[in-house]
């Protein structure tokens, strides 16, 4: 039997980072700032290769890094991306309210962030409830 | 919830690592249950019971507000 703490892939976190990071890199570029392009660049190059030294260690953090681990592990892994999903939403209500007051009830990309994060949970708990 | 995983663990002469092997899961993991911090799935208590050829009610004992 293989150990647990050890299953995933070593790259899941890695692939995240280099495909975000050189998505926002690529697109600030396009925006015009070189500059800061490199620089983001550089940010996340380093940490990727920070994700992947991390990942290959046998610990809760390098088996959730690895999108792997066991049912301890994986719950941990849900309840921070619950707990992170929370702390995202605070902030998109908390930015859409102090938007809407300075710019004339207009509250830009926030309204965007909120109606994705309430459809999803919606639809999220429809499907989790059929399946328990 | 009290367990004597780790008693019957160290009965049998086996590291948490190797525990945790046998059972498919990490020492983390086995290192959490033994100090109470992690209550198994069914499916894991099951197998910790079968690993040690014994119950699950001789492993997890409740404790007596659990029971009420």
């Amino acid at each position: 039997m293989t150990n647990a703490t050890l299953t995933g892939h070593r790259g899941a976190t890695v692939a995240v980072l280099v495909v975000g990071g050189g998505g926002l890199a690529a697109a600030t570029w396009v925006g015009g700032d070189h500059g800061l392009a490199i620089g983001l660049v550089a940010f996340y190059a380093v940490a990727a290769a920070a994700a992947y030294i991390w990942s290959g260690r046998d610990s809760d953090v390098g088996a959730i890094m690895r999108a792997g681990g066991d049912e301890r592990q994986r719950r941990l892994d849900r309840d921070a991306t619950a707990l992170s999903g929370l702390a995202m939403g605070a902030a998109a209500i908390i930015g859409a309210i102090v938007s809407a007051a300075r710019n004339h009830g207009d509250i830009g990309g926030y309204g965007v962030i909120c109606f994705v994060g309430g459809v999803t949970y919606a639809l999220s708990l429809l499907i989790q409830k059929r399946r328990s | 919830m009290r367990n004597r995983v780790g008693e019957l663990r160290t009965a049998s002469g086996i590291s948490q690592g190797d525990l945790g092997t046998a059972l498919g899961v990490s020492r983390q993991t086995i290192n959490s249950i033994e100090n109470g911090r992690y209550l198994p799935s069914l499916p894991l208590a099951l197998a910790i019971a079968r690993n040690f050829r014994s119950t699950v009610e001789e492993i997890f004992i409740p404790d007596e507000e659990e029971l009420t």
